[in-house]
């Protein structure tokens, strides 16, 4: 735009002026709504949660005031006691261990099931509306529903255990939920078929998008299936895997449902992942200060893993425009 | 090495079969398994071996939960006792969860929409902004919950629609903007400028050469929005009491039952709030298919 | 009823009553026995017409498996009064005491009662949500009338905070069959060397135990709950009877002692007679296991009795005998402790403005005669026996609990304990919860459980505040029983 303002002569300039005026007040009617639902809903929430991690609220002690004032007046300044005792918190630290290890494993898990099978399907072939309409049904189903039919099937006397003892012959009893080393792997499995889809969905359109043509000529010069897939359309969809990857791991540290449908944190502390720990800070100690603290080093913890993602996201982006730009001059 | 090319392409057709109805295997069961609970009676709940296709399939399970039938049982004394019965209130859930993850979903994909339009074709946010606006999504709902439920009961907004229906507006935006950004980036301006040259004003352009052009995109994104909306759990739980109870909250109700895992009546449940979800889904699969990458690949 | 939209609830409804009436009829002794009660339940209608004239909906917290039963007495005081209970918060009775601290944070009017485990009393009016009932009480001249001490239950600081709708409390379960079976009396008696009796103490209980374990029959000696939800209330059982108490007089942890050690080990000795899957079942999944005869023995909530003599949902219908919960020597003498929890209860919200008409309604359940009623649904079988009359011969609940059952419920009922009764309840459990379920679903020993619990108990104390904790003791200690074994 700049470029076309500068090249023009002045009564154009004058309408490129009006027209920037108009993209403006476009942006603001566009934004206002957002922003004021951001700064009436979330700001307060966010101000409060930051009043409360260096004021120790008690509930206990807002007892017999009825009015909103209570909150402020049973509240003591701290400091930063309980940022102290949050970062000393092995349970904490062993919830956030719990779920960057689910998340991991999940996004990991989604993302090669899904990404194999978009690469089996990405061709067409006689089946695959088929096959396409029923991979995606499990991101349709509702995760608390996931929860609750997959205590039904691994349940001991279950039809899993059946199915893996009429295969191998065997009495298999497997405690898939209730045992304290498998737990939280047994979760991972529920949300790893719960989101296949959404990679799966994710890799098919990178892969249907890619370019024929280099493909294509690589072929022609003798490269087999291996050495296209790594070195043409592998490259080629780098951000689009980065980014499959990036939501599926935010998504899954966010897991709660199931998690907390099934086990709310058992058997022992298995499953006390950080949204379980939290929530039984804030909604059954009502903690709220300690609640909020911790919300804090999550958020915190969370925004800097984001920015991470976004700067090698916007790294990769920009690789691959400058990969398709410089093309024209390789041909 | 032997192989024809032909051989292998049919060996490689084999082995796709093969892998994807290994995995359809996977996705159908639990589908499978809950349906088929849903019509055992209860002696077939917990049955050893577990009974795959109950031979006394009975629609008890959905009267009791969906038409709220009661079963009838004399005991020893002749007295006519209640046998079973459901207390809970799924049509009321269902009709909040329609009308909760329908409007947040709308308001979503339109914003989004109108934004992603805007930053398209005016740039009116920067890429660092489009990013930062990602991170709404990616900021766990649980971190904030406590304190939006104190703002919100100050406010007047718990146990209401309106309450919900705000935050579901809010975290599902960014994937909205996001979406529907890389469809509209798809439509060549081109065709825009072309029609504007022809004489047609914009938001005719709009309407008549734009929308047609990203129309199964946006109910894509739609969909997807309508899956989140849908099956929320956390923010339903924690900031409804019994004006606004959406389906997966009437279903974690079961949790705590104390008469034994009822299998069928939750499976009855089930099956309900995950029907709609997939008859929109069979509605609109055609829409699906082109998938949605985010913007992350170039066409 | 929710759903009273229905043409079909209108029809279970009168069949329902019909049921209730006829069974009441058949009860005829019983309630000529509880004439004078009539005159109660007048002067509290009296009352409540004074004080919401023209009546006035109210709502409240409740499990709809607890509403069914109190739907009869509900309804005929809405009649009497037009008081009425339009619509509930149906949520399981184990959400209750979070959503109504929930409440309490929010400090909302929305609610008139809360129908909770009276043991979180202590929490809920520290958090300023509940309305003193003694005014009222006074006014319609009303008791509560329990057998032994579980008066004190509803009781804080010297205030009445609840009307208890349902009696909790564990009673041991035993396989009549398999105990009396001589066969399996003589293979006891020559693997132990000692005749099979009624255990009288958790070790002779554990024997019994691992004699009746057996897996290839489907058989597990024990169904007490070892998992993280309700399985503390064992624990409190084996504390309170080594001569345990949870904290010391200056409101100090105190379970890193022989007692509390001696209490968790006897918890996590109960796995090798425990379903390998135990650590993962809370009640929904241990109840079937009971009432399908895949246990011999356990200390059970008392309504289990009436769902296992039901014959349209158990198969062990006739083979089970109740009795008193063994104890323990640990202190020197034998001492029994059974413990009563969630209570549930009616507890009226400060915060609503029909908070007295509230509390009228919820004492027209606790009358002899309603609660006689609600207790002795035999289907919806949630609220158990606590009133001194449900125990009269030929009473209504007698009738649903067999009368093997009563007596067991009234003996356990002399000696029953609260959990830890202070402010903050739900916090130092969950605390007990997590380090025992740790030890029982892994390698922690019982002495790690209970230094890990200190430490935990002690930040808890520092952030609830000793003081009023301090204070708390007093009322906590008035509820635990002053006989050793029942009398």
């Amino acid at each position: 735009m700049t470029a076309q303002t500068t090249m023009s002569a002045a009564p154009i300039n004058q309408r490129a002026a009006t027209r920037a005026q108009g993209i403006r007040r476009f942006k603001w009617t566009v934004l206002t709504p957002f922003l004021a639902l951001m700064i009436f809903i979330l700001g307060p929430a966010l101000l409060l949660q930051g009043y409360f991690s260096f004021f120790s609220f008690s509930i206990f002690d807002a007892g017999d005031d009825t009015s909103f004032l209570s909150y402020f007046r049973a509240s003591q300044w701290v400091g930063l006691d309980l940022w102290a005792d949050a970062l000393t918190d092995s349970k904490f630290g062993f919830a956030i261990v719990r779920s960057l290890m689910f998340a991991v494993g999940v996004t990991v898990g989604c993302f090669i099931i899904g990404f194999a099978l978009a690469l089996l399907m990405y061709r067409p072939f006689r089946g695959q509306g088929f096959y396409y309409i029923f991979f995606i049904l499990p991101m349709l189903t509702v995760p608390i529903v996931i929860a609750y039919t997959g205590e039904m099937i691994l349940y001991q006397n279950g039809p899993l255990n059946d199915i893996l003892s009429r295969i191998t012959g065997l009495r298999i009893e497997a405690q898939f939920l209730y045992k304290q080393e498998i737990a939280l792997t047994t979760i991972g499995f529920m949300e790893i078929w719960n989101w296949t889809p959404f990679s799966f969905i994710i890799m098919m359109a990178g892969l249907a998008s890619l370019p024929k043509e280099p493909q294509e000529a690589a072929q022609i010069l003798g490269a087999n299936r291996f050495q296209i897939f790594f070195e043409v359309q592998l490259p080629l969809l780098r951000p689009v895997i980065l980014l499959a990857l990036i939501l599926r791991f935010l998504e899954s540290m966010a897991e709660f449902p199931k998690t907390w449908g099934l086990l709310q944190g058992g058997p022992g502390s298995a499953t006390e992942t950080i949204p379980v720990y939290i929530f039984i800070n804030a909604w059954q100690y009502f903690d709220i200060s300690y609640a909020a603290v911790l919300s804090y080093v999550v958020l915190i913890l969370m925004v800097a893993i984001v920015m991470s993602a976004i700067w090698l996201l916007r790294r990769e982006k920009k690789n691959l425009d400058a990969m398709y730009d410089a093309k024209p001059e390789e041909g | 090495m032997a192989m024809t090319k032909s051989q292998r392409r049919m060996s490689f057709s084999a082995f796709r079969y093969l892998v994807l109805t290994f995995w359809l295997c996977i996705v159908a069961f639990p589908i499978f398994w809950m349906v088929s609970t849903s019509f055992k009676p209860d002696k077939e709940w917990f049955a050893w071996p577990p009974v795959y296709i109950s031979e006394n399939a009975t629609m008890m399970n959905y009267l009791v939960v969906w038409a709220d039938v009661s079963e009838y049982a004399t005991n020893e004394d002749g007295d006519l006792e209640t046998y079973t019965q459901s207390l809970q209130r799924p049509w009321e859930a269902l009709g909040n969860s329609a009308l909760i993850s329908v409007i947040a979903t709308t308001l979503s994909v339109l914003f989004g929409a109108v934004l992603a339009y805007g930053v398209s074709r005016y740039q009116i946010l920067s890429e660092g902004r489009m990013f930062q606006l990602l991170m709404l999504r990616m900021v766990p709902p649980i971190v904030l919950v406590a304190p939006i439920s104190i703002w919100y009961s100050a406010l007047g907004l718990l146990d209401s629609i309106t309450g919900l229906v705000m935050l579901y507006f809010l975290t599902t935006l960014p994937y909205a903007v996001w979406m529907s950004k890389s469809f509209i980036d798809e439509v060549p301006r081109e065709m825009e400028q072309a029609a504007e040259i022809l004489g047609a004003s914009r938001a005719r352009t709009i309407w008549e050469v734009v929308l047609p052009l990203v129309r199964s995109g946006l109910v894509a994104t739609f969909l997807f929005i309508l899956i989140l909306t849908w099956s929320e759990y956390l923010l339903a739980l924690l900031l409804s009491k019994t004006a606004v109870v959406t389906l997966p909250v009437e279903l974690s109700k079961y949790q705590g039952s104390t008469e034994g895992r009822v299998y069928g009546r939750q499976a009855a449940l089930s099956v309900g709030i995950t029907l709609p979800l997939i008859v929109v889904g069979m509605i609109i699969r055609k829409h699906l298919a082109r998938g949605f990458s985010f913007g992350m690949v170039r066409r | 009823m929710t759903k009273n939209t229905f043409p079909k609830v209108t029809r279970r409804q009168a069949l329902k009553t019909g049921a209730t009436a006829a069974a009441v009829g058949a009860a005829g002794p019983a309630l000529t026995g509880t004439a004078f009660a009539g005159s109660v339940e007048d002067r509290i209608i009296a009352a409540a017409k004074a004080a919401a004239p023209g009546g006035v909906d109210v709502s409240g917290m409740m499990w709809s498996n607890y509403q069914v039963a109190t739907s009869g007495a509900i309804k005929d005081f809405g009649d009497a009064t037009n008081i009425r209970l339009p619509k509930i918060m149906d949520i399981s009775t184990f959400e209750i005491p979070q959503r109504a601290m929930a409440e309490a944070l929010s400090k909302s009017p929305e609610f008139d009662f809360f129908h909770v485990d009276s043991n979180m009393i202590p929490s809920l009016a520290s958090a300023g949500l509940l309305e003193p009932l003694d005014e009222y009480m006074k006014k319609a001249d009303f008791k509560i009338n329990a057998v032994g001490n579980f008066g004190k239950f509803m009781t804080y600081k010297g205030k009445t905070y609840g009307i208890p709708t349902d009696g909790n409390v564990m009673v041991q379960f035993i396989r009549k069959d398999l105990f009396e079976n001589p066969d399996e009396r003589k293979a006891f008696a020559d693997k132990y060397g000692r005749e099979m009796t009624w255990p009288e103490t958790w070790e002779e209980e554990l024997e019994l135990m691992n004699f009746f374990t057996r897996p290839d029959d489907n058989l597990w000696g024990s169904a007490n709950l070892r998992d993280r939800g309700s399985s503390l209330v064992w624990w409190y059982m084996y504390l309170y009877s080594a001569g345990g108490f949870p904290f010391t007089d200056d409101m100090e942890p105190n379970i890193n002692t022989d007692e509390g050690i001696y209490a968790t080990q006897t918890f996590l000795n109960v796995k090798s007679a425990s379903h390998p899957e135990a650590a993962g079942w809370g009640t929904p999944q241990m109840i079937p296991r009971i009432i399908n005869g895949n246990a011999f023995s356990c200390q059970y909530w008392d309504g289990i009795i009436a769902l296992a003599e039901n014959p349209a949902k158990s198969k062990t219908t006739g083979k089970w005998t109740y009795g008193e919960v063994p104890g323990s020597k640990f202190s020197g003498k034998l001492i029994k402790r059974s413990c009563s929890t969630p209570v549930v209860s009616m507890l009226v919200n400060k915060h609503s403005p029909d908070k007295e008409a509230m509390a009228y309604m919820a004492m027209y359940m606790g009358t002899s005669g309603e609660s006689a009623k609600i207790v002795g649904d035999r289907v919806n079988t949630f609220h158990d026996p606590w009133h001194v009359d449900h125990f009269k011969p030929g009473s209504l609940p007698e009738k649903t609990y067999t009368p093997g059952g009563m007596e067991a419920i009234k003996k356990n009922l002399q000696v029953t304990t609260p959990p830890i009764y202070l402010t903050g309840m739900l916090e130092f459990e969950t605390e007990l919860k997590r380090n025992i379920s740790e030890a029982y679903a892994g390698d922690k020993t019982a002495k790690q459980v209970n230094a890990d619990t200190t430490d935990a108990w002690a930040r808890s104390i520092r952030r609830i505040g000793k003081r009023r904790l301090k204070e708390e003791l007093e009322t906590y200690k008035s509820l635990m029983p002053t006989i050793d074994v029942p009398a």
